[in-house]
């Protein structure tokens, strides 16, 4: 009926400007310390909305599973789920990492990226429009910032690597009356070479999924 | 007559169509298709009638009814072919799927794994350990002897694609579980619990078996297709009560072994068959809708009395 559709319009357009803001700040702050303090201070300065508008991301994972997006869920999951890997699991749980360069290349990457695509949606979503110039940016960016993302969260999990084996942490050991284990540095690893096969998929997706705009653009034209 | 046959796109499969006699079966006409295409076998095809105006999935021929049949009054004589893909047997496909476990378990038993990722390898045995081998290699020798000498199957085949799907899933939870219960930090359960369990789960693979006696009865000797409701045993109660027993044959198991993998298994396993019965319990529930003199479908349960 009119009304359920016209609030999940509602919802969609303050979602998707409420993470805006949150990238918006994350960017912001980035870019101010490092022009001001250097790259060390960058993951201090942006880490509370960097964790804010990232672990947001989780709800599109149902906004899929419900049927309020048309994005799969095959292809939002494996994005959101190395995201909240490198935010929590790496950059929030081994501080040693937080020092590195990369940190600088994965935020900026991240945020100009989700900027993009937050504002492209919330536009759509909220004002019925999508600029052509904003719709260009999200289907064409992705070409330069998804390698250098990917680039910088597998450098940041190899940075971290290291910590991961000597400090055991998260580590789960027998004997143990459930007769289960984990090993996080063999888990870490098995992440890692997950991303072998999932950047291709991922980086192929957006190009058909760029495909796919522009041929609609074009008859709409 | 003469038949076009074409694909989903509308291009022509086979040029010219085919010439069959107004006698002729759609299984003559599978016959016909694979002689002048060479590769696509009869299991690999799938015919159907182009889609009428309003109708969103097409009407598949079935193999034993007359061409003059199966097309409407005035129509032209066109098929649509779906290539399947590359099939195999059921039987082939259930071979491969429980080769694996039977195999890869044992393994972890008798050969010094463990040392290679950093585990000592000397350990104690305890007696559940070894007797969990014997259940799990005696279960999946079962399944294999089931598929060879008991099942009946229905469908002649299945994409060449689930004998990779299934085996990733047989075989993956197959290493899982023996890493596990074959650990040399393997924490063994009281010897009671361990009775209990394997007992349950030999009681149970003995109803599963009698279950696959029962469903193999009911099928017709020369393979007609078309669904019987099955009597006798627990299925006067449960529809699909062999994935009832095999369930509880798990349980069994897990009870005995007490991993967090054996357990993650039988939930698995447990969602997966309840996927199927409640598919099977709805096809039987309206073919046997008691309307025009046919039998009602007796109320059961689909699988997990008293929950499903």
């Amino acid at each position: 009926m009119a009304g359920l559709a016209i609030l999940k319009r509602i919802y969609l357009a303050v979602y998707n400007w409420v993470v805006f803001a949150g990238w918006l700040q994350v960017l912001y702050w980035a870019v101010q310390t490092l022009r001001t303090s250097g790259y060390e201070a960058v993951y201090a300065a942006v880490e509370r909305p960097l964790q804010f508008a990232q672990t947001a991301a989780i709800l599109e994972i149902f906004h899929g599973m419900f049927g309020l997006v048309r994005s799969p869920v095959s292809a939002t999951l494996p994005q959101i789920g190395s995201r909240i890997y490198v935010t929590w699991a790496i950059l929030w749980s081994f501080p040693e990492t937080r020092t590195s360069p990369i940190v600088s290349s994965l935020v900026l990457s991240w945020s100009i990226t989700e900027l993009i695509r937050y504002s492209f949606f919330g536009m759509r979503e909220a004002f019925g429009i999508t600029p052509s110039f904003l719709q260009w940016l999200r289907y064409s960016t992705f070409y330069i910032l998804y390698p250098t993302g990917i680039s910088s969260e597998v450098g940041l999990i190899l940075t971290a690597l290291p910590y991961v084996k000597v400090s055991e942490k998260y580590c789960l050991r027998m004997p143990n009356r459930l007769n289960i284990a984990f090993d996080n540095y063999f888990a870490t690893l098995f992440t890692l070479a997950s991303y072998i096969p999932g950047s291709p998929y991922m980086y192929t997706y957006m190009i058909g999924q760029r495909a796919k705009a522009l041929a609609k653009a074009k008859k709409s034209a | 007559m003469l038949v076009t046959v074409t694909s989903r796109s509308g291009k022509e499969v086979v040029k010219g169509g085919i010439q069959l006699s107004e006698n002729a079966t759609v299984k003559d006409l599978k016959a016909s298709i694979h002689k002048r295409t060479g590769k696509l076998y009869p299991e690999r095809q799938r015919l159907s009638l182009p889609l009428v105006s309003g109708q969103t999935r097409p009407t598949v021929l079935d193999g034993d009814k007359r061409l003059c049949d199966v097309f409407p009054e005035g129509s032209d004589h066109i098929v649509i072919l779906k290539d399947l893909g590359p099939q195999v047997k059921y039987s082939t496909l259930f071979f491969f799927e429980y080769v694996g476990p039977l195999f890869i378990y044992p393994m972890f038993y008798f050969l010094p794994l463990y040392k290679f990722v950093g585990l000592p390898e000397k350990r104690v045995i305890h007696p559940v350990q070894t007797y969990a081998t014997i259940y799990w290699c005696f279960h999946y020798f079962k399944r294999i002897m089931e598929t060879f000498f008991v099942h009946k199957f229905s469908h002649a085949t299945s994409p060449l694609s689930f004998v990779f799907r299934n085996c990733c899933y047989y075989w993956s939870f197959a290493v899982f579980i023996a890493y596990f219960v074959n650990h040399p930090y393997y924490t063994p359960v009281g010897e009671t619990q361990m009775y209990i369990g394997f007992g349950l789960g030999i009681i149970c693979q003995l109803a599963n078996f009698y279950c696959h006696i029962i469903l193999k009865n009911l099928r017709d000797p020369k393979g007609q297709g078309g669904y019987q409701i099955p009597r006798g045993f627990l299925f006067n109660y449960i529809t699909c009560a062999n994935y009832t027993t095999e369930i509880y044959q798990w349980l069994g198991f897990n009870i005995a072994t007490q991993t967090v993998a054996g357990y993650s298994f039988l939930v698995v396993a447990a969602y997966i068959m309840s996927d199927w019965a409640l598919g099977k319990h709805r096809r039987l529930k309206k073919l046997y809708d008691g309307k025009e003199g046919r039998v009602k479908y007796p109320n059961r349960f689909v699988i997990l009395p008293p929950f499903l």
